[in-house]
């Protein structure tokens, strides 16, 4: 017999009512501790993905649409640029890097992306196995594409148009695996690369003479001599992230850009802020809602206990007749609310994991994003505190009764 | 043993009992017969150091109790007073089991699971162990109290109306149990009541 004892008989013997604080307090942590994740998975995501672009050029439309299309291929593009304008951009001294994006197919919905070696450079990734794509047509695929498509090293297959699997598909051309780079948590995992010049014979812009010959190709022994700064005339490309020298670029080019060419300028901190602004109304109402949620738990936490200790006024007159001390029973009352606490808590935590799980599967179908980090945050440390302060006071109010209990009064009403 | 000297106690200026002095020896029996309103039950309080008295003492196992603090009364009470009041009230979330052995745990003694079968096989309730309070008749539960009120091996039982809410046959039964028990381990046995059944039972009698 100890105090834990009786006070889970207690809630056992009212077994609703106990059960409808636990459900309120598992809806409030469970939808709290499910925004932390998701925030938290977001966060980095976007984060890794943005990290060192200052600024992407896109064809003109959305800004936020070249920015979600070209760092995290999640939207479709808005349209093509000339690779020359481009390419001018390089001679502008506050320009470190231009890093030119081609878009516009995909294998099972993973896109097939013409760029330069700068990009992989960006990335900072390392090959797995096998080595990087070389010429026209030959591809390196980040790892989860190799995970999900099975594809290895030597296997052709044929990109289809468009940005998802059900578009026509360019059976006449083959693309060749090359490599397969290591899992980085970056963009670059779900995406297959290639060389610019690939999404041009494609789409039968590029005229044969053009494309590099295998001669070329053994010269080149420095993998940043391919494609290293394309220029070829009448090109178009979809996007190019660029970056700056001096954080003086940030303030004049962008302008220029808008104003003087055809393409437009898209600065990746001033999008994201407005995505996340975005996001962050409905955020913010889940949040308040959940609080609200927990706060009713509490409530209802302390409703159950007033009721029932109404009702169970003459037992406790009668174990302290017995020899319990007013403390110990007090006590034996706040191990119910926080035993409801625990519960609501934990069963809280592991229905987020669920929530994310969930959530996770279909980012996955739909972005090949993965958010499957499971473990438990730093934040929900505090809220387990929290849901114990609150099982703790919604316990406490009621049970303060305790120390005014008449116990020769009580004993001879009934 | 238990005695009583020139006990007082007021609810108010209008309501105010003095009682007569009582002394119950070990192994002794004692019946208090009064109608209602005499302050039977507040009797019964005051000698189970549930009331504080305005004025007089009380004597348990040779100790005034007059200078201990409430620390000490509830150890006290809890050590030496067993208690059956008129309506058996139990935990109702713990078994008949656990609410006999409650009145170890509350009292800081060792559980003694073994004491309480056999109290609950000379009781007759040994079959209700496990069942809930809730789930037993009125004569039963009477008769855990019964049990409950012996786990401590007390050196006093008191009991208020202990008979009122039974039957003739369970209140034979009862009153029965009550004087076995308490002459088995030498406790002085007081019994207040306004149940004339049980005044062939008493040889020592106080009348309020």
């Amino acid at each position: 017999m100890n105090l834990f004892k009786i006070s889970i008989a207690n809630l056992r013997d009212k077994k609703l009512n106990s059960f409808l604080s636990a459900l309120l307090l598992t809806l409030g942590i469970g939808m709290i501790s499910l925004l932390l994740l998701l925030n938290k998975q977001l966060d980095e995501q976007f984060k890794r993905n943005l990290k060192g672009i200052d600024m992407v050029v896109g064809a003109k439309g959305s800004p936020l649409q070249v920015i979600l299309s070209s760092i995290y291929q999640i939207d479709a593009p808005t349209g093509n640029i000339p690779l020359a304008e481009v390419n001018a951009l390089r001679k502008n001294p506050f320009v470190k890097t231009v890093i030119p994006l081609s878009m516009g197919d995909n294998y099972q919905g993973f896109r097939i992306l013409g760029t330069t070696p700068k990009y992989i450079e960006h990335f900072k990734v390392k090959l797995a196995e096998g080595h990087l794509y070389n010429a026209s047509m030959e591809v390196t695929i980040g790892s989860k594409v190799a995970r999900d498509s099975k594809l290895k090293i030597g296997d052709q297959f044929s990109g289809s148009h468009g940005l998802d699997s059900e578009g026509e598909k360019h059976e006449d051309k083959k693309y060749r695996v090359t490599g397969i780079f290591q899992p980085s948590g970056t963009v670059v995992d779900q995406l297959i690369i290639t060389r610019l010049s690939s999404i041009w014979d494609i789409h039968g812009h590029a005229e044969e003479g053009k494309t590099p010959t295998v001669g070329e190709m053994e010269h080149s022994d420095k993998q940043t001599h391919i494609d290293a700064e394309p220029d070829e005339e009448g090109k178009e490309v979809t996007s190019a992230l660029i970056q700056f020298r001096s954080p003086m670029g940030l303030i004049t080019i962008p302008r220029q850009i808008n104003d003087n060419t055809s393409m437009q300028a898209a600065l990746p901190s001033i999008e994201i802020n407005r995505l996340f602004s975005l996001l962050g109304v409905g955020i913010e109402t889940l949040r308040t809602l959940a609080l609200i949620i927990i706060s009713i738990a509490g409530v209802s936490v302390f409703i159950s206990l007033y009721n029932s200790l109404k009702d169970r006024k003459y037992e406790m007159a009668l174990m302290l007749s017995m020899g319990a001390t007013r403390t110990r029973l007090f006590l034996m009352l706040l191990i119910e609310g926080v035993s409801l606490s625990v519960v609501g808590f934990f069963a809280g935590v592991i229905a987020s994991r669920l929530g994310l799980w969930v959530f996770s599967n279909a980012a996955e179908d739909d972005f090949h994003y993965t958010l499957g980090k499971f473990a438990l945050l730093p934040e929900e440390i505090y809220l387990f505190f929290g849901a114990i302060a609150i099982g703790v006071v919604a316990a406490a109010l009621p049970s303060l009764g305790i120390y005014r209990l008449n116990i020769s009064r009580t004993l001879a009403e009934e | 043993m238990i005695s009583s000297n020139q006990l007082r106690f007021a609810y108010s200026a209008q309501k105010s009992f003095t009682f007569p002095d009582i002394r119950c020896n070990d192994k002794e029996t004692l019946l208090i017969l009064g109608q209602s309103g005499k302050g039977k039950t507040t009797l019964l309080h005051l000698l189970a150091l549930l009331l504080k008295p305005e004025a007089g003492d009380v004597v348990i196992a040779g100790k005034s109790v007059k200078s201990l603090t409430p620390q000490e009364i509830t150890a006290t009470r809890a050590k030496h007073i067993g208690i059956i009041y008129q309506r058996p009230h139990f935990v109702s979330s713990l078994s008949v089991m656990d609410n006999i052995l409650l009145s170890n745990y509350l009292a800081n003694q060792k559980e003694d699971r073994q004491k309480a079968c056999q109290l609950a096989e000379q009781l007759g309730f040994v079959d209700h162990l496990s069942k809930k309070t809730n789930q037993l008749s009125q004569g039963e539960q009477q008769r855990v109290s019964i049990a409950r009120s012996l786990m401590n091996n007390p050196n006093i039982i008191l009991a208020d109306e202990p008979t009122s809410n039974l039957d003739d046959d369970n209140c034979q039964r009862v009153i029965q149990l009550l004087k076995n028990q308490s002459a088995q381990i030498g406790a002085s046995l007081l019994v207040v009541t306004h149940d004339q059944r049980l005044k062939d039972e008493f040889s020592n009698q106080v009348f309020l």
